[in-house]
This record gives C-alpha cells, structure tokens and sequence, in this order.
C-alpha cells in the first residue's frame, strides 16, 4: 500500500468515469428528477424540518445510486487485472476517497437543484455556509460506510437492493446526526452547538475508513 | 400458564383495592392492563416470554425431526 | 453432570426470579386523594392508599406540605386498610402551591408521601410551621420493591424486559467473536456458531421488542414512541435480519462465511457507535432518562438489584443454552456421515 498507488488508482477512477459519461449523466437526472418530483408534490415548504427531512431522503437516495455503481461495475477480467498488481488495501482506499469526492458533488448539486426549484423560504436565519459544510461532511460519511457495504454486495453478487438492505440500518447513526446537525444549522444557530455532531460525524468516518481497510482484504480472496 | 397466573394473583390479591381512576377514557385494554396496580402487565409480559420461548422450542424441535428423519433415512439406505 | 452445571444455575436463577420478582409486594404508598384543589377554612378528603394496613385502634398521622410550610390534620379516620379519611382546617394564610400529602401509619411502621397531591388554592403568604405531635416511628423491615407512580406493579417486568437485550448483546457479541475467528483458518466451523448466534439473539430482540411494547402501552400510553432506546432496538433488529439476508444470497458456503463475517464486524463496530450517539440526540422517554419516575442503572433500588442481577444471568444462561443446541444441532446436521 503506497500513497503513489491510491494516486495511480484514483486517476483510473475518473479515466473509467470518463469513459462511462452516460452514468454520470443519469445520476444527475437521477437528482434533478427526484428534487422536481417534490417540487410537483409540495411546491414550497414553510417548515424547517421538513424542508431537511426531504433533502436528506433525496442525497440519502443519491447516494445510494451512485456508490452502488463503485463497485458493481467492473468485470471479471478487470477485477483480476487489479488484482495482480495492486494490493487491496490501496484499492478501496482509492475507491472511499474517489467516492467522497464524487459524493461531494452530487451533495452540493443536490442542494442547489433543491434550493432551486423548492426555494428557501421561511429559512432567512439559516446559516448556509455552514449547512453547506454539513452537507458534504455528510455525503462523505455515505461515501465512508457504503464503499465496504457497495463491495460486500457486488461480491454476494446480487443488485441495489441488497446494498440498501445491508446499508440501510448502518447509515442511520450517520443519517440522525447529520440531521439533526443541519436542522440546528437551519435554525440559524452556528456551529458552536452544532459542533458536537461533526464530532461525531468525523469519529463515524474515521471508524468506517479504518475498518474498510482492514476488512476489505478479506472480501477480496476468493 | 394457570401456575403463573395463580402466582401472579398472590401479590394481586394482596394488594387488591388498588383501583385508582385513570383520566382517559377506559377502553378494555385500559380496564386490562391498569387493574390493580397495572399487575396484569406484568402477567402479559411473563406470558408473552413464556410463548417466545415456546415458539423457539417448536421451532428447533421441527429442526431436530428433520435432522432425525434424515439419519434414519440414510442408515436404512446403507 | 459435571458440565452441564451452568444450565442448572440457570434454570434456579429464573425459578428464584419468577417466585421473587412475582410475590414480594410493592413498598405501600397513597396512590391517589379524591380531590386536586383544595381552598382555606375545613377541608376533608378520602386517601386512597395501595398495599397499607391502616387500623382503627391507632389512626396514622398525616399532613400537607409545601416548600417550607406544613399542615397537620385535624382528624384522621381509618375507613378500612387501605382508605382513610383526612380532616384539616386550611387558614386563610396558606400560600398557594402543590402540596404532598404525607402519612405516617407508626403501628405498621410505614411512612408514605404522595407527592404533588393537589394545589392548594391559600390566599396568604405563608404560615409559620407546626410541628405534628411526634410519635415514636420504627419503620418495618418488610422485603418490598418500591412503588413509583405510573410504573407501579410493571416495576416487576424489570425482570423480564431489560435482560432480553442484555442476553441479546451478550449473543451478538458470541458471533462477533466467532465471525473474527471465521476470517481465519478453518472459518466454516465458526461461520456455523455465529449465524446461530444472531439467530438466538435475534429471538431474544423479538422477545425484548414485544415486552417493551406492552410495557410501553400500560406506562406511557401508546405502543412505540420515537425513544433512543426504542429506535436502536429497531436498528439492532434490522442490521442482524440483514445478516441473514446476506447469507441467504450467497450460495458459495466459503464465499459466504467471509462476506457475512466482514458484514458482523463492520456492523458491530457502526452499532457499538450507534449506543454512544443515540442517547445523546434527543430526550428519552425511557426510565431513568430526561426525569422520568423511573429509574436508571444508578439509583436501582437494592431490593430490586437483589432481583435483577439474577434475572441477567438467568436469563443470559438461558439464552447460551439455547445458542448451544442449535449450534449443536446444526453441526449434526453438516457432518454428512
């Protein structure tokens, strides 16, 4: 495991998303639809923990589309390439980071879409910029416990819907205080009282990435 | 289960008298679980673990038969 | 024998639960006065007590107070054992406050306060302290188990509702330790022993969910409520069915003794985090939590520890005896001869 070889992994990574631009493309459909659907169901939202509610079911669903894809998309033969020559530990390093990033993006455009079309209205005290913060913390945190779950089930060999089923209860933890951290931050109060939750968020994160590393070698041999 | 009932009924009877009006309206679950002291709460409970238990044991006992059915079957196959 | 003597304990542990927890009778208390708002000049109300033993030959003394003031009753009259009859005179100076009720029955030896038993409507400030004529007061020595309000009788299903999650964490923790173990060599053997683990454990959650929800509906009024300790079970319930689910989609026996194993252990580590957060996020309606008349691992009464320590070890034993038929039975039924 050489930080040279994650680097070199990562940059695969984005290689085969560019090659696959159609997936990229139907994650942001995925998005843009899901946050129109609730527009077309509620139109605006007065309330402040049902705005929340709502956006987090829309990224928790994003997320679970786009990191079921991390792993599920490879075929045997490139399977046993990396195989040989990497060591599995760089590989789903890799992999987390690649997914932290690409959860970064589909949370801040998830928000934006959301923003958009549902408004913000009745939400002038809220602090954005560290809603904002909260929200990538938090698609991160997806990236950190649905990789290993992602990997488990593309080595069960079954489709999304046993990753949600694995990765459902697991993510809840993540899920309640990434809420109720962003609820405090709509409500317009700073990261001051909020800041107990990111604690918690970051302990979740690091847990998650350190047992993906130990554990995913296991899943690997066959 | 008449064992435990009649268990249950010492402290009951014991205690009986107990019946102190309760402010909502009284259904027949109230009636049940809020006579004297709430005892048969307890009751229930006791009687619900008893039933889990025995649902288990019918369970593993199904499990055993099969296992059983199976090694006959094999020793009168050889 | 010799090694079956754990499972004897056991079963004698939840025979001494059964006849403890069931027959000792609750501490006696006043559970309720027929009236909330009393106002100055001559009062009289009836007490209503649970598991007292008034008499008529020495009537108990009672009286009111609030924060400082304190008013003895001008006549007592026992009813029958477990109602009495209170007759006091409210001066004009009483404040107005919720008061307790305070009785004090020296005959059986038994001191007695409802708490907050009405308001008491006074238009003063305040009334200079009587002091109740004192009698000599020994308080009886009777094995009983406190009686709080709201949970009264139910406090015996401490016994039969707590020890299923500790039985069922004890299980997980069995598998936890054999999915370590199935990572290494020889793993079948020890697959084997924690799929059967999460499978006891998890009829023990079943058990612990039925008889919270019952236990929920006689003290709180409604069957779930959105509590810590509500929703973790329900997480705990979910991640082990997921487990199953796993194993149930992987034919490979090899293949699937190393991915259930990682899921255990990825699982467990989330859930142990679970515990520490989800306290922490909202006020609980559980006993012991955000002020309930209940109680927590702390203020146990020592009766009852006398009570529940057994019962967890019981029903710890019970739950490892049944992990270890199955275990044995599933066992059997791999070694195809």
């Amino acid at each position: 495991m050489r930080p040279a070889e994650i680097g070199h992994l990562l940059k695969l990574e984005l290689l085969l998303d560019q090659r696959q631009k159609h997936a990229m493309g139907g994650m942001l459909l995925y998005v843009a639809s899901a946050v129109y659907v609730c527009y077309l169901a509620v139109r605006h939202i007065e309330e402040a923990s049902v705005w929340n509610a709502l956006f987090w079911l829309i990224l928790l669903f994003a997320a679970f589309n786009t990191l079921a894809r991390s792993f599920q998309r490879e075929d045997t033969g490139r399977q046993l390439y990396l195989y040989t020559l990497t060591h599995p530990r760089s590989l789903v390093l890799a992999r987390t980071l690649y997914n932290a990033l690409s959860m970064t993006a589909v949370s801040l455009l998830t928000l934006g879409a959301y923003t958009l079309f549902i408004g913000s209205d009745g939400l002038d005290d809220a602090r954005w910029p560290a809603f904002s913060g909260i929200v990538v913390l938090g698609g991160i945190g997806f990236a950190a416990v649905l990789t290993l779950i992602g990997a488990i089930a593309a080595r069960a060999g079954s489709g999304t819907g046993l990753m949600a089923v694995l990765g459902f209860p697991l993510v809840l933890p993540l899920l309640l205080s990434v809420m109720r951290a962003s609820q405090l931050a709509l409500q317009g109060l700073g990261l001051e009282t909020s800041g107990r939750y990111l604690v918690w968020l970051l302990a979740i994160d690091a847990i998650t990435v350190a047992l993906s590393a130990v554990l995913y070698p296991y899943l690997w041999r066959d | 289960m008449k064992l435990l009932r009649s268990l249950c009924s010492i402290p009951a009877a014991l205690l009986a008298g107990g019946t102190f009006a309760q402010s909502q309206t009284p259904d027949w679950l109230q009636e049940t679980l809020f006579h004297s002291g709430k005892i048969n709460t307890v009751v229930a409970v006791v009687a619900l673990v008893l039933v889990g238990l025995a649902i288990w044991m019918a369970a593993f006992d199904r499990r055993l038969t099969k296992l059983e059915k199976r090694n006959g079957q094999q020793t009168t196959d050889q | 024998m010799r090694r079956n003597w754990w499972k004897a304990l056991g079963v004698l542990l939840l025979l001494y639960v059964v006849l403890i927890g069931l027959r000792t009778p609750l501490a006696p208390t006043i559970v309720h006065v027929d009236t909330d708002r009393i106002t100055p000049g001559p009062v009289r109300f009836i007490a209503q007590g649970y598991g007292t033993a008034f008499s008529t030959e020495q009537p108990p003394m009672v009286w009111l107070e609030n924060s400082g003031q304190r008013l003895c009753a001008a006549e007592v009259t026992v009813l029958d054992p477990l109602r009495i009859r209170v007759e006091l005179e409210i001066p004009e100076g009483f404040r107005s406050e919720l008061s307790h009720l305070h009785v004090l029955d020296t005959r059986a030896g038994q001191s007695m306060v409802l708490h907050e038993a009405f308001w008491t409507g006074g238009r003063g400030s305040g009334i200079q302290e009587a002091t109740c004529p004192a009698t000599a007061f020994s308080p009886s020595a009777a094995f009983t188990f406190p009686n709080r309000a709201i949970l009264n009788e139910t406090i015996r299903n401490l016994f039969f509702h707590v020890p299923m999650w500790f039985t069922m964490m004890l299980l997980m923790t069995i598998s936890v330790v054999h999915s370590v173990r199935a990572l290494g060599a020889g793993g079948l053997r020890h697959d084997v022993a924690a799929v059967n683990a999460v499978r006891v454990g998890l009829v023990f959650a079943a058990l612990g969910l039925v008889t919270g929800m019952v236990w929920a509906r006689a003290t709180w009024g409604t069957w779930w409520t959105s509590d810590p300790q509500l929703n973790g079970a329900a997480t705990v319930t979910l991640i082990y069915l997921a487990y199953l689910v796993l194993r149930g989609s992987v034919a490979d026996p090899g293949r699937r003794a190393r991915l259930a194993a990682v899921y255990n252990l990825f699982a467990f580590a989330l859930m142990l985090v679970f515990f520490m957060v989800l306290p922490r996020l909202s006020d609980s309606l559980h006993p012991g939590k955000g002020g309930n008349p209940a109680f927590s691992t702390y203020d146990l009464d020592d009766h009852l520890r006398l009570v529940f320590y057994p019962a967890v070890l019981g029903w710890m034993l019970l739950g490892t005896w049944m992990f270890n038929l199955r275990l044995r039975a599933a066992r059997l039924s791999e070694s195809r001869p």
